[in-house]
């Protein structure tokens, strides 16, 4: 009868020491999770964020633990959430057994080091498991199979090697797999194929290999299937199209071959599909056109042929259509006119021939056209002009034609045209910068004629511009300002009149300025001068007159400096000798003047030097031959030099051309030309050389031609006199004076042997001078 | 069956990637040739800033020209304060005639790939830190007339493939650190002994009659 006394009196207590006993033991095992993982804190090089750990508190107070109670009122550790907290170290001192309590572990962006320890099997509870974006290094131990409880495991980005295990296949309530961006190899395994729940498998960015297993089939809830960037061979099973749940399915960059299975058009519920990259072949299967919920295709890059099928007008919510760089044929089908929340498509390089189909106009979502590279002909339709999202048009290298619309003029938000490389004609749009961000501008190699329009004066966004190779015409000293931002203008081989403005000085930015092959007259600015990053100057074949701006010798960035072809006179000025930078000076055909400064000499990097057809005369300064990186053109010719060719041009050992034809050189051929051992041609003709060449194998090779019309060149070259015939030598001189003492002297001796007898005869008086004079009386009437 | 949380991030992640590899779909392989030889060299004078390679060619590029059919033709960047290395990638261009590359700080050897430049008329290399031996496959160059590898340190005998190049006229590896004999037929009949001076180890003109190959080299 104790017995029913006891439960009214002993329950409370009995409760309150169970109760106390309980919480005692909870509070120790806390303790205990506490130790654990201070004594794992200790054992790490960085630990700074972690300060708050520490036996003040209680663990579940402490930064990235997370705590709750048990069904049987423990407080346990249920999360470590320890993400870029700047962590450095391993886990191999971590007491996993005594945080078995864990139902989430993640220690991303940190920067821990070394294996994942296999004690980690210990976190019997893990559900999610996230190593991201650390240096883990070794295999995935197989403890992890223990993991049972797994849903989540992501190992990305680390050092992590070896082989995707066959055993993660156990790991049954796997929702998310991510292993990308680690080292691992070897093949997918096919057991992967038992990941009945996988939601998603991200296995990318790794050196995977072998082919794609058709048993991943089977993971029939899969949505997200990545394992892009990795060298996967072989074929694209069919049985992916069983995968009716996915909605990214992303194999870009990896060996993949043979054709796109027609059965992934199954998938009806991709939004993204991926294969670029590849070596797929064939054509795109028409049963693409039922994955209406893509938003995103690229097939870019692989080896497919035939033509795009109509089919792919279903696709309503594609926003980006990448088919690049493949074999592609036949039209731009006219069903694309469906695709009305296209904001990118990309077609170039490809051989896609017919026109422009009018309907693409319907597209007005549209920000980048892409059908560079390829055989499209046919004229810009006038409905071009309700794509007015397009920022970048790059339809270069097809033969298109006729003249742009005038509905082009709507494009304002163009930053980037090119229609370079077709037979467009007719006039350049009035309003091409209307809207004030147009930077590239690539028009070159068309037949655009009339003038360049006005809006581009004030086109301060322009970055680089060609319109080369066109029929444009106009006064350029009216329609082109000052661009702030302007690196790069070619308007060379035009029809473009007026005079260059000072305002190009304006353009601080620009590295090449190309106006060749015009009709520009006027002077050249010496604001050019102010280019300090101008790299290449080309106005030739022009009308230009006046002289050459001293300023433009602060150019020290130019290595190109091309002004032949010109009215240009006055002199080449010793300023000119400080662009150190120069590689090639052309002033050729010009009416320059005077001597050419010495100063030149010191543009060491010169390799092709021409003054030809100028009126420069003078020596030619014996510092040219310091010029030894000369290897393309020497050529001087069709001036007035005269003096003598320097013996310096011996050190031009790498000139391969040397012109001086058509001067008035004198003197002798220098023997030390035959050092010039690169040359290939020399032209010495038309001018007053003479004497003997040089014997040196570019003379014993050389054509006639390139001496003709001197004064008297002789030697090895077949045509020319040989110089024996000729006492002009070095040698003959020589002899001629040894010839001339041999005989003077003996001559000076008979002479004075004959003067003293006359002196003695004298003293002697008369008879013998007598003597001599009968002699002489005798000796005359004997000869006549 | 509700989508997973990432799956809208990652087709935006997609549509990224697939956006940055479209962005280089214009460039074409020579120019990604020239742009692998620019990332293996130090450029500290911005010599290479022009190489874009997101244009179509790198025809526009400066110090590089090419011919009508936008082929480059040549590569001159001799003096420009180069250094690091090579690249095998050069041997694509199939058209190149001139490659001048001297008188830069250009490290390693000598890539074999380099003997595939058919159209070669001119290679040189010469004032440079190139090592490594004169690869054999520089015998393939038929149009070769100027081969320069002076001032360098490369090692190894000179290859005798060079001697079936009939159109070369000027060769020139003073200054290095080669072995074995000079070869004395073909074009090497031409070319003076001073060319090949300064390399302590090449023990003079090759006896004819001989064996041909260099022992000890």
């Amino acid at each position: 009868m104790e017995s029913e006394r006891s439960p009214k009196f002993l329950s409370p207590l009995l409760l309150f020491l169970i109760l106390s006993f309980l919480l005692a033991l909870a509070s120790a095992s806390l303790a205990s999770h506490g130790r654990a993982l201070l004594q794992w804190k200790a054992s790490l090089q960085s630990h700074g964020s972690l300060a708050s750990w520490s036996l003040d508190a209680s663990p579940c107070n402490w930064t990235g633990i997370t705590c709750n109670v048990t069904r049987r009122g423990r407080r346990v550790i249920r999360e470590i959430n320890l993400a870029q907290t700047g962590l450095v170290g391993t886990l191999n001192a971590l007491n996993f057994s005594s945080l078995s309590s864990l139902i989430s572990l993640n220690l991303t962006f940190n920067k821990f080091y070394g294996s994942i320890p296999p004690t980690i099997a210990a976190l019997s509870k893990l559900t999610s498991l996230d190593l991201c974006t650390n240096n883990f290094t070794g295999i995935i131990p197989r403890q992890i199979s223990s993991l049972t409880k797994l849903n989540s495991l992501n190992l990305s980005d680390n050092q992590i090697s070896g082989s995707i295990p066959p055993w993660l296949s156990n790991m049954t309530r796997l929702n998310f797999l991510y292993l990308f961006g680690t080292n691992l190899s070897g093949s997918i395994p096919e057991e992967l194929g038992r990941l009945e729940n996988l939601l998603e498998l991200v296995i990318s960015d790794n050196q995977l290999t072998g082919s794609i297993p058709p048993t991943l089939r089977n993971l029939s809830r899969l949505q997200v299937l990545e394992c892009t960037n990795n060298e996967i061979s072989g074929f694209i099973p069919p049985e992916l199209g069983n995968l009716v749940n996915l909605v990214i399915l992303d194999m870009g960059n990896n060996s993949l071959s043979g054709f796109i299975p027609p059965s992934l058009g199954n998938s009806t519920k991709l939004g993204g599909l991926g294969l670029w990259g590849n070596h797929l072949s064939g054509s795109i299967p028409p049963k693409i056109g039922n994955l209406v919920e893509l938003t995103f295709l690229s097939l870019e890059q692989n080896n497919l042929t035939g033509s795009i099928p109509t089919s792919l007008g279903n696709l309503t919510k594609l926003e980006n259509l990448y088919l690049s760089k493949n074999q592609i044929s036949g039209p731009i089908p006219q069903d694309i006119q469906y695709l009305v929340s296209l904001r990118g498509l990309e077609i170039g390089i490809n051989l896609l021939d017919g026109s422009i189909p009018a309907s693409i106009g319907n597209l007005t979502k549209l920000n980048i056209l892409y059908f560079f590279q390829n055989q499209i002909s046919g004229s810009i339709p006038p409905s071009f002009g309700s794509l007015t999202n397009l920022i970048r048009l790059c339809i270069f290298d097809n033969q298109l034609s006729g003249s742009l619309p005038q509905e082009f003029n709507n494009i304002t938000n163009l930053k980037s045209l090119d229609l370079a490389d077709n037979n467009f004609s007719g006039h350049l749009p009035h309003d091409i910068c209307k809207g004030g961000v147009l930077a590239h501008l690539i028009l070159n190699n068309n037949h655009f004629e009339g003038p360049i329009p006005r809006s581009l004066r004030m086109c301060t966004s322009l970055t680089r511009a060609r319109l080369e190779q066109n029929q444009l015409s106009g006064d350029i000293s009216e329609n082109l300002g000052a661009y702030p931002q302007l690196w790069y203008i070619d308007l060379s081989f035009n029809r473009l009149s007026g005079k260059l403005s000072p305002s190009w000085g304006g353009c601080h930015n620009l590295t090449l300025l190309k106006i060749s092959s015009n009709k520009v007259t006027g002077i050249i600015p010496s604001e050019l001068g102010k280019l300090a990053q101008l790299h290449v100057l080309d106005l030739s074949s022009n009308y230009l007159s006046g002289e050459i701006p001293k300023k433009l010798s602060k150019l020290t960035n130019l290595f190109n400096l091309s002004l032949s072809n010109n009215l240009l006179v006055g002199e080449v000025y010793p300023e000119f000798g400080e662009l150190l930078n120069l590689q090639i000076l052309d002033l050729s055909t010009n009416r320059l003047r005077g001597r050419v400064p010495e100063q030149l000499g010191n543009c060491m990097n010169i390799r092709s030097l021409k003054l030809g057809s100028n009126h420069l005369n003078g020596s030619i300064p014996f510092q040219i031959g310091n010029l030894v990186n000369l290897v393309d053109f020497l050529d001087l010719s069709h001036n007035s030099f005269t003096g003598e060719i320097p013996s310096q041009f011996g050190k031009l050992d790498k000139l391969q051309n040397l012109n001086l034809s058509h001067n008035e050189l004198i003197g002798r051929v220098p023997h030390s030309l035959s050092d010039m051992i690169s040359l290939t041609s020399i032209d010495l003709s038309y001018n007053e050389l003479e004497g003997p060449l040089p014997e040196s194998r570019i003379f014993q090779n050389a054509s006639l031609e390139w001496f003709i019309h001197d004064k008297g060149l002789c030697g090895v070259v077949k045509g020319l006199p040989s110089c024996s015939s000729f006492t002009t030598s070095e040698d003959d001189s020589k002899k001629n004076h040894e010839l001339l003492l041999l005989i003077t002297i003996p001559s000076l001796g008979i002479l004075f042997l004959l003067f003293l007898f006359v002196v003695f005869g004298f003293i002697r008086k008369n008879s013998s001078l007598c003597y001599l004079l009968r002699l002489v009386k005798v000796s005359f009437s004997k000869v006549y | 069956m509700a989508v997973a949380p990432g799956v809208a991030a990652r087709t935006l992640a997609l549509a990224v990637a697939i956006g940055l590899l479209a962005s280089l779909a214009a460039s074409n392989s020579e120019g990604d040739a020239l742009f692998a030889l620019r990332r293996s060299l130090s450029d500290a004078d911005n010599v290479l800033e022009s190489w874009d390679p997101t244009l179509v060619n790198p025809c526009t590029w400066f110090h590089i020209t090419c011919n009508q059919d936008n082929r480059v033709t040549r590569v001159d960047l001799g003096n420009s304060n180069l250094s690091g290395h090579l690249v095998p990638e050069l041997g694509k261009l199939e058209h190149l005639q001139y490659l001048e590359l001297y008188k830069n700080n250009i490290q390693g050897t000598i890539p074999a790939e380099l003997g595939n430049l058919k159209s070669l008329i001119s290679l040189d290399l010469y004032n440079n830190n190139v090592s490594g031996t004169i690869p054999p496959t520089l015998g393939e160059l038929k149009s070769l007339v100027f081969l320069r590898l002076n001032d360098n340190k490369l090692t190894g005998p000179i290859p005798r493939e060079l001697v079936g190049i009939s159109s070369l006229k000027v060769v020139d590896v003073s200054r290095n650190n080669l072995c074995g004999t000079i070869p004395t037929s073909g074009p090497f009949e031409h070319i003076p002994l001073n060319n090949f001076e300064h390399n302590p180890r090449l023990e003079g003109p090759e006896l004819q009659g001989l064996a041909t190959y260099d022992t000890n080299c």
